[in-house]
Formats: C-alpha cells, sequence, structure tokens
C-alpha cells in the first residue's frame, strides 16, 4: 500500500489528505495530521474522497453522437470533431457564437489552459465557470470594497475571533472544518451569532440566532450598521485612516431604524440591536457567509453590506477578523483566479486593461469585446447566438437555475462538448463526450477558499483511455496555431506565474503540505495569510451604501410558498461523485422537501408523505419533512437530486451587477400529491 | 525466546525480510508518519500514526470476490491476500488486534478477515516515550506488549530487544540469526527499566481510565454534545479497535463484492428500511459508540472496546473533550 498526499475534492476547505493506493487502486484515505488548516481532521466526505475513483460507471472512452446515442470514438477523431466544428462555427457565425464553461473541479492549470483556449484560440471572452452560481458577487463584491476580491485572512483565524457573525452559511454541513474553527473559538468564550431562515446546526449552536425573511439581508445588516453608528461603536480611527465614503453610508443606513428592519426582515428590533452590540464591540470579530447572501439579486450589494459592517468597525487585517466568504468547490477559488472568467484574465487582471500583455505573451491577437457569463451564456444559446460550447467538468443541467430553459439552451446548440468523469444528465446531450482523469488521476494544483494553493497528485492511473482534461485542452489548442507544448502541469503553473503577480512566486517545488497562500508575488515571498494588514489594494476601502430591494419573485396568491435551495452534508452538488459514494448515498438517498410544522398542519401533510411541489418554471413530486427547523412559507430543497431536481424550479432572474441568478428565492405552491 | 538487534542490523533485516513478503512499516511522507509498503525509506518511528495498521487487517475498502456472467451463469473470483509483515506496531494497537481476533474469530468466523491475518506477521514496537495524548496505561494496553506479537521489539541503548511471543517468530529469530546477538539479563533489566520510566511518565496524567469514562458516561448530557457532534465518522474511522462494516455489489453484469468500512455515528447506520431510526439523535448515537467500547465489547470479550491510543480526541471535529464527555473550553 502507498500513501500520497493530496487535496480533498469536496469543498473549498481545502483539507490535506492521504490517498491510500493498493494495486493501482484507490482503496481509502485518511487525515493529515500536519496540513496547517484541516490539522489532522476530515469530515465524512473526505474520508470517503477516494470511493467513487473506481467506480465502474466511470467514462472510459472518448464517445460520438451517432444519431440517437453516443458511441465510442477515438481520442484522435473526438479532439479533431470538436477543432474542425469550433473552427467552422467561428469562421461562419463569428467567434462569440462560441463559449466555454470551465471546471471548479479542475486543476488551476487546466482553468488556466481553458481561458486560454477561449481567448487565444477561438478568439472569444465567453468563458465562465460555476462561480457565477455561487461567488460571483464575492469577486465582484469584495473586490470593489477591499480591493480584492476573496477571503481576507486563513480559516484557522477564527478561532482567534471574539464575536462570529455567521450569514446564509450552513457552516457544520458544508463547511465541517471551518465550523470546527468556529466551535473552538466559541469554547474560549467568543460570541455566535448566526442568520439563516432554517434553524441548522451552527444556528442551534449559536448564541444568538435570528431568522430572517428571504432576500432581506440588506435591510437587517443596514440596520445593524444604524446601531452601531448610533450607539457609537465604530471605529473612528479606522474609517478616518483606512476607508472612504463613511458620509454617504451614514446617512443611508440611517433610514434603516431597527424596527424599519423588523417590519422588513421579521428580525425582532431588540434581538438585532443585541447582535449589532455583540458584533461590534467585541475585540475581534469575523465574517462567515457563503450562499446564503450571494444566490440573490442583490448577491453584489448584499456582499457590499456585510464589507461595510466589517470596515465600520475597523474588523479587517488582524488576525480573528476579516470576512471569511466560503466557497463550495475545492477549486472555485483557483478557477476565478485563472480567469475562467468574461472579464478578467488570470489574477483579476481586466480584459480591458491587459490584453496587451496577454497578446505579447501568448504573440496572438485577444478578443476585447466583453464575453458572456455563464447563465447568459445559457440565454444565447435558447436564441441562436450561441452556437458552439465546451462543457468541461461541470452539469448545468442540474446546477443551473431552470434547467427546462437550461436544455432547451443545450439543444439549440449546433455542438456541445463535455468533458466529465461520470456521465451526467449534460453529457446525454453531448454531441462528443471525453473521458477525464480524476483528481486520484493526475497532477496539479487546487486553490482553497482560505487562497491556499496546493498540490494533487498523480495516485492510480485513469480508467482505460480517460485523460488528465490538460492533456486534451493541449491538443486542441495546437490545431487552432496557439503553441501549447507543456510537458506536465508543473511548466504551465511556471507561465501562469510569469504572467499572474498574485501567483508570481509558485512553483511546484515550493508546494509543501502547507502550499501557499496567494498574493504570493516573488520566488523568495512566503505568502500571505492575512490580508490586508497595513493598507488595502486599492489604497482606501470602499464605503458604499445599498439599498434593500424585494427578491426577483414575491410570493403571492397563486405562488403563495418560498422555496430556497441548498446541499446536504452527506451530497456534493449534482451528485454525480457522493451519490456513487455508497455510505454517502445511504446515508440521504431520496430528495425530501422541508416544510414548516405549522405550514404542513394546515396544508394536512406529514413526514414522508409524497407532496407536489410547483413554480411557475416546473413541477415536482417528492418526499416530505416536517420540521420545526425552518421559518414558515419556507420551503428546502437541497439540489443533488436527479430525482427531484431542485434547479427545475429555480428562477434565472440575474443580480445586475454579477450575473448570478436568484437560486436562493423562488414562489412555489405546494400540496398533497394524489396517489 | 529474545535476541538483540543492533541498530545498523534494522535496516537490512527489514530488506531480507522484505525479499519474502511485503512489509509495511511506519515511514514519512511528506513528513508525516504513515503505514504503507516499506520499499527501503527512513523508518518513521517516533510516534504512532494516525491512521492505524489495524487497516492492513480490515481495510476502507476491499474486495470480497469478483463476480463474472457468461451465458447467464456466475463465476466467483476470490481475492488473493498476500503474505505481510507489519512492522513497528505499537502496544495499544496490538491490544486492538487482539480484540478484533476474538470478535472476528467467533462464531460464525469471518473468513475475508481471518484469512488476512493468517497471512500478516506482527512486529511490534514498544512505547518507550507515551505521546502526550496517550492513556494506554489506564486500559491496561501500554506502554509495552505483553501478547499477540510475533517478535516484538524495546528500543535498549545498544540496539532493539527482540522477542518472540509465537512459534512463527521465534522461527524468524532462528532464521535470520545472523542479524541478532544473543541477549542477556542485562538488556532484560533495560527494557524493563525503560518501560518503567514510560509507566511513569504516562502515570501522572488525569484520570482517564475505564472506570473515570464509565462515570463520565453516567453524568453526560449526550443531547448537548450530539448538538456538537459533525458526524464526520472520524473517531469510529480512527479507533483502531472500532471495526464496523458494510458490504455491497458493485457492477452490473460483471462486477465486485465489496466490504467497506461503516461507522455508527451516521443515521444510515442504523436507520430502518422503513425509516424509521432506533438511535434517533446524534446524542445517542455518540452515546452508543461509548457503550459499544465500555459495555458491549467487554461484555463479549473481557477487554476493553477502548485501547487508549487518544486519536478520537484528536480527530473530532466538534472539540469535545473525548474522555470527560464535556464541551472543550
Amino acid at each position: 500500500m502507498e500513501k500520497f498526499h493530496t487535496t480533498c475534492i469536496y469543498c473549498g476547505c481545502g483539507c490535506g489528505l492521504f490517498l491510500h493506493v493498493e494495486d493501482g487502486r484507490a482503496v481509502g484515505a485518511s487525515p493529515s495530521p500536519l496540513h496547517p488548516m484541516s490539522r489532522g481532521r476530515l469530515c465524512i466526505k473526505g474520508w470517503l474522497a477516494g470511493d467513487f475513483v473506481g467506480h465502474p460507471d466511470r467514462l472510459k472512452h472518448p464517445l460520438m453522437r451517432r444519431g440517437e446515442r453516443l458511441a465510442r470514438t477515438s481520442w484522435e477523431e473526438a479532439v479533431e470533431t470538436t477543432a474542425s466544428r469550433f473552427r467552422k462555427m467561428g469562421d461562419e457565425f463569428g467567434p462569440n457564437s462560441l463559449g466555454i464553461l470551465t471546471s471548479a473541479k479542475g486543476t488551476n492549470e487546466e482553468n488556466y489552459l481553458l481561458m486560454k483556449l477561449a481567448r487565444a484560440a477561438l478568439k472569444t471572452n465567453n468563458v465562465d465557470h460555476v462561480a457565477r452560481l455561487c461567488h460571483a458577487p464575492t469577486v465582484a463584491g469584495l473586490g470593489y470594497a477591499l480591493g480584492s476580491g476573496a477571503m481576507t485572512n486563513p480559516i484557522s483565524s477564527l478561532a482567534r475571533a471574539d464575536a462570529l457573525l455567521v450569514v446564509g452559511s450552513n457552516t457544520t454541513e458544508q463547511h465541517p472544518l471551518v465550523a470546527s474553527y468556529i466551535l473552538q473559538a466559541q469554547s474560549r468564550g467568543a460570541k455566535l451569532i448566526v442568520f439563516d431562515p432554517r434553524r441548522t446546526q451552527i444556528a442551534d449552536l449559536a448564541d444568538i440566532y435570528l431568522c430572517p425573511r428571504l432576500g432581506t439581508d440588506i435591510a437587517w445588516i443596514n440596520a445593524m450598521l444604524n446601531v452601531i453608528v448610533k450607539e457609537g461603536l465604530a471605529d473612528e480611527n479606522f474609517l478616518s485612516s483606512r476607508t472612504e465614503g463613511f458620509e454617504a453610508l451614514k446617512e443611508a443606513v440611517c433610514r434603516y431604524t431597527p424596527e424599519k428592519a423588523e417590519e422588513i426582515s421579521g428580525i425582532p428590533a431588540q434581538k438585532l440591536k443585541e447582535a449589532a452590540r455583540a458584533y461590534a464591540s467585541a475585540g475581534r470579530a469575523a465574517i462567515v457567509y457563503a450562499m446564503g447572501i450571494t444566490q440573490h439579486i442583490t448577491g453584489t450589494d448584499n456582499v457590499q453590506a456585510l464589507a461595510n459592517l466589517a470596515l465600520v468597525t475597523g474588523n479587517l487585517g488582524r488576525e480573528g477578523t476579516g470576512i471569511y466568504p466560503l466557497r463550495g468547490h475545492q477549486n472555485v477559488q483557483g478557477a476565478c483566479d485563472m480567469g475562467a472568467l468574461p472579464d478578467f484574465y488570470s489574477g483579476y487582471q481586466k480584459v480591458s486593461l491587459s490584453r496587451p500583455k496577454f497578446e505579447e505573451a501568448w504573440s496572438t491577437d485577444l478578443p476585447g469585446d466583453p464575453g458572456l457569463t455563464a447563465v447568459e451564456m445559457m440565454k444565447a444559446a435558447e436564441e441562436g447566438r450561441l452556437k458552439g460550447l465546451l462543457v468541461v467538468g461541470e452539469n448545468p443541467m442540474m446546477s443551473y437555475p431552470d434547467i427546462s430553459q437550461v436544455k432547451r439552451a443545450l439543444a439549440s446548440l449546433e455542438f456541445l462538448a463535455v468533458s466529465d468523469i461520470f456521465p451526467t444528465e449534460t453529457t446525454e446531450l453531448a454531441d462528443v463526450v471525453l473521458p477525464a482523469a480524476c483528481f486520484a488521476e493526475k497532477d496539479g494544483t487546487f486553490t482553497s477558499t482560505e487562497r491556499r494553493i496546493q498540490r494533487i497528485r498523480y495516485a492510480v492511473p485513469p480508467p482505460s483511455e480517460a485523460r488528465p482534461e490538460w492533456m486534451w485542452i493541449c491538443e486542441l489548442m495546437g490545431k487552432f496555431g496557439v503553441s501549447a507544448d507543456y510537458s506536465s502541469p508543473a511548466e504551465v503553473m511556471e507561465e501562469i506565474a510569469r504572467l499572474t503577480p498574485i501567483y508570481g512566486g509558485v512553483r511546484y517545488h515550493r508546494l509543501g503540505i502547507a502550499g501557499l497562500q496567494w498574493p504570493c508575488p516573488a520566488e523568495d515571498h512566503p505568502g500571505t495569510g492575512v490580508m490586508h494588514v497595513e493598507k488595502f489594494p486599492i489604497g482606501r476601502a470602499r464605503l458604499r451604501p445599498v439599498e434593500h430591494q424585494e427578491p426577483g419573485e414575491a410570493a403571492d396568491q397563486d405562488y403563495p410558498f418560498l422555496l430556497t435551495t441548498g446541499r446536504s452534508l452527506y451530497h456534493f452538488h449534482t451528485g454525480t461523485m457522493t451519490r456513487r459514494t455508497s455510505l454517502l448515498d445511504r446515508e440521504v438517498p431520496v430528495p425530501v422537501l422541508e416544510v414548516n410544522s405549522q405550514d404542513a398542519q394546515q396544508l394536512g401533510i406529514r413526514t414522508g408523505q409524497r407532496v407536489t411541489v410547483e413554480s411557475r418554471r416546473g413541477k415536482l413530486c417528492l418526499e416530505a419533512k416536517v420540521t420545526p427547523d425552518i421559518s414558515r412559507g419556507t420551503l428546502f430543497l437541497p439540489f443533488h437530486f436527479h430525482e427531484a431536481p431542485a434547479n427545475a424550479l429555480t428562477n434565472s432572474a440575474l443580480d445586475p451587477q454579477s450575473k448570478i441568478p436568484e437560486l436562493k428565492v423562488t414562489a412555489v405552491r405546494i400540496r398533497r400529491a394524489i396517489e | 525466546m529474545m535476541a538483540v538487534l543492533s541498530r545498523d542490523n534494522l535496516v537490512p533485516l527489514l530488506k531480507r525480510l522484505s525479499e519474502k513478503m511485503e512489509v509495511v512499516a511506519p515511514i514519512l511522507v511528506e513528513g508525516t508518519p504513515v503505514f504503507a509498503t516499506w520499499k527501503g525509506e527512513p523508518l518513521a518511528l517516533e510516534e504512532n500514526p494516525l491512521c492505524s495498521p489495524v487497516e492492513f487487517l480490515l481495510p476502507q475498502k476491499e474486495v470480497l470476490f469478483s463476480y463474472v456472467q457468461y451465458s447467464g451463469r456466475y463465476t466467483f473470483e476470490a481475492a488473493l491476500w498476500r503474505a505481510r509483515l507489519i512492522f513497528g506496531i505499537r502496544p495499544c494497537d496490538l491490544k486492538a488486534i487482539s480484540i478484533l481476533d476474538m470478535l472476528f474469530g467467533a462464531e460464525p468466523h469471518d473468513e475475508a478477515y481471518l484469512a488476512r491475518r493468517r497471512s500478516t506477521v506482527l512486529v511490534a514496537y514498544n512505547c518507550i516515550r507515551p505521546g502526550v495524548d496517550c492513556s494506554c496505561l489506564q486500559m491496561d494496553a501500554g506502554p509495552g506488549g505483553r501478547e499477540g506479537f510475533d517478535l516484538q521489539l524495546t528500543e535498549i541503548g545498544s540496539g532493539y530487544l527482540t522477542e518472540a511471543g509465537s512459534p512463527a517468530g521465534a522461527k524468524m529469530l532462528e532464521e535470520q540469526a545472523e542479524f541478532f546477538s544473543e541477549a542477556r539479563e542485562e538488556h532484560l533489566q533495560e527494557k524493563e527499566k525503560l518501560l518503567k520510566e514510560a509507566r511513569e511518565m504516562l502515570e501522572p496524567r488525569e484520570d482517564r481510565s475505564p472506570s473515570a469514562i464509565k462515570n463520565a458516561m453516567e453524568k453526560a448530557d449526550w443531547e448537548a454534545l450530539g448538538k456538537r457532534c459533525l458526524a464526520c465518522g472520524s473517531c469510529t474511522l480512527v479507533c483502531p479497535v472500532c471495526h464496523c462494516f458494510n458490504i455491497l455489489d458493485q457492477g452490473v453484469p460483471d462486477g465486485q463484492r465489496i466490504r467497506c468500512r461503516d461507522c455508527c455515528l451516521l443515521s444510515g447506520f442504523s436507520r430502518m428500511a422503513s425509516g424509521a431510526n432506533p438511535r434517533a439523535t446524534q446524542g445517542e448515537r455518540l452515546k452508543n459508540w461509548y457503550l459499544d467500547k465500555f459495555e458491549y465489547i467487554p461484555a463479549n470479550t473481557g477487554l476493553w472496546g477502548c485501547v487508549g491510543c487518544g486519536r478520537c480526541s484528536r480527530v473530532c471535529l466538534g472539540e469535545m473533550d473525548r474522555w470527560a464527555l464535556e464541551v472543550k473550553r
């Protein structure tokens, strides 16, 4: 048995683990005691991270559509067909008829190569990935406010906080390792304040738990600021030396009294005052948030509101303080860092400003017109503007909002190529399917939610003809005349480092068990744990007033309930991996809709009974679970299950700034299913 | 039967043995000690790895047999067990193996376990420098091993005092005589002295004896602890005594029957097909884990189901004191 040190494939925590390998098969995993974040601990998904690797369902051969079915083909034909179809469509309809969705599950190197493929070979900025559905508002919101759209401190810093504000994050289930640091801080005496429409485990453990109505976060955050300003809890020193725009903010928040916030959000004014005082009077206070903040049409403003809160109280740039956006995929941070975004090259270098630099480095001309975001690509496909799409390690047929629209969009394409490790709802629609190597079968790096760049290692051979994605991406680039003769991912990283200041000092030989946290501008730079210590990358941080806005869909007479979606501890995203991991699938084998106990009583619904839930876009029939832990009028459904895909119901209304769809609020109606 | 192995002879001895069988030993991977197949790397004997060598007897995932369908008939291909020597097993893990031997050896025999067990040579390594979380002394599982090994090494000044604990071990000593010199009374005295010192290091530690833990269990607020349990299952997966498993068939029409480690802290472990769960809350599941170790296993084997290795405390995501059964402060 051999043991390989690698990085977990599931959430953004980026835990270190050992993969156990015997006779070329992954036979287990175990925690890594010296890893600086996970310290010898793992959640149940991490323990089982190697379980799906040898699953018999793995895609083993390239496939090509022949009429109704997908038939086995050779790698040469698959890559050549993809190249020639893309070339033909590009010539005929222009380069912006093409697009690439990269993978938050892929490596940094693969994401970099895919964005290079889009820009240098296909000549389009139509490149995006699933961050558009999770933390695009963080990239935009924190990017504007602080000058860097990522977690400000290392996760371990949470253990030193005196107050923790957890908003819209089911931390114990989605980021268990982060939760363990929060529990550690609480054991030390820190106050834990949780805002969530569901009484989750972390809410249950909180010192102060508040339950806002869906989509009313700006109202109560502004009201907290109102209390802080009125009661003299603002950090005047920090405000005057490190920030700008306080006067305008002060003026805006003075309208949001706790009483007004109570009207909007349903949070009792007195409780809100208590929470504001607990957060603002702590010596070191931290804000942890996730999709509950970002997946709204006010996503970017929600993030700005939290940044306002941290800035007004001076809670940045020190251990135990900071803003902690929790990213869902193990490399969604890296995919953003690598510029798999329509408006940025790697390292958040704007296309509008840095184009000449990349044209020179890649010795080719690059497109300047703005690209489409992920959900916009679906709309463009449906309208016939987008003709060809390459989807890498992503399953939009389950993860994107309004999947009947996604299906229409993908079916309207002239050509769809999909690379994945398992057959998915999306590969079913593809013209070419490319079998990929998984994290245990290739070298590369992932960047965790705390900006930690870490290695994954080749431990077992890929099944049959499956290959690491960087190999065929290079071949495809070659077919478009872009030189891409990298001998290894390490060589790709050297190019990334050359062109990306925040990754400037990253080399494989430097990536030991602790990896490196960006910004790491030079080879002798140790990386950065706590950011913004002395100053912000933009000099002064920007306070910006934001206003409450009702969600895109309100409950009404026809659709009187609001549905919110999320994940379970035991499953990941569209379930391609966890539903093939026997222990995890046994734990939560079927989708269940959470219904408030009082609502259930009125509707005559009991736990285990089948119900029909219907939105303006779709209808599902599934089991109900009656619980007091969700607020009245609200329903909850995880989106892992193809048996009842939550996104058949969700709304694709977008946040105008970050273009994230409002996955967290959908107006629905519910009734007992007739059987 | 005993002999002394000089420090310089340890690696050559293992090399010789690895010609005959797979040698598993603690080595460093990325600076971390782990049990893995030894290919001549420097040995990492300073501390006991976080993942116990029990995984070589009861793997996280093992193929019991493969099935192949041909013209509507199935043929079965049994898995083959290789001869293996595990070097560097600490007394606590050795004690755990004795417990597993009793449980899996009871009727009906667990043939998959016993086949692996029979083809494995156990070379124990006494703890003269106990770890910070160790309470083996109070569990009667260390710091020195008494039985269950084929060979047992104790690091003494001049090398390793090597004792045979089974006929197979005695035969190995005989066969590999060229690596050993004669053990004298003073070597044995040195071993006893070092182990006594180790016991003295362990003695003053807080009371983590079975009776103390059973007292804590009486007083514990299981529901409050269950609220903090993040259901990571780590305590069951690092525990060298935990042995629950699940069996599944993977692949149609051809495939494999797989046995994988299971975990009683998952609700699915005790949930019935109807959806009813006799251990409905996380607190009840946590309590069951303790009851298994301090009531059920002792009733079945006469031995405590805990060997005091301290691993469950190191890995607990819920920040619980696993001995006092309180929230850590």
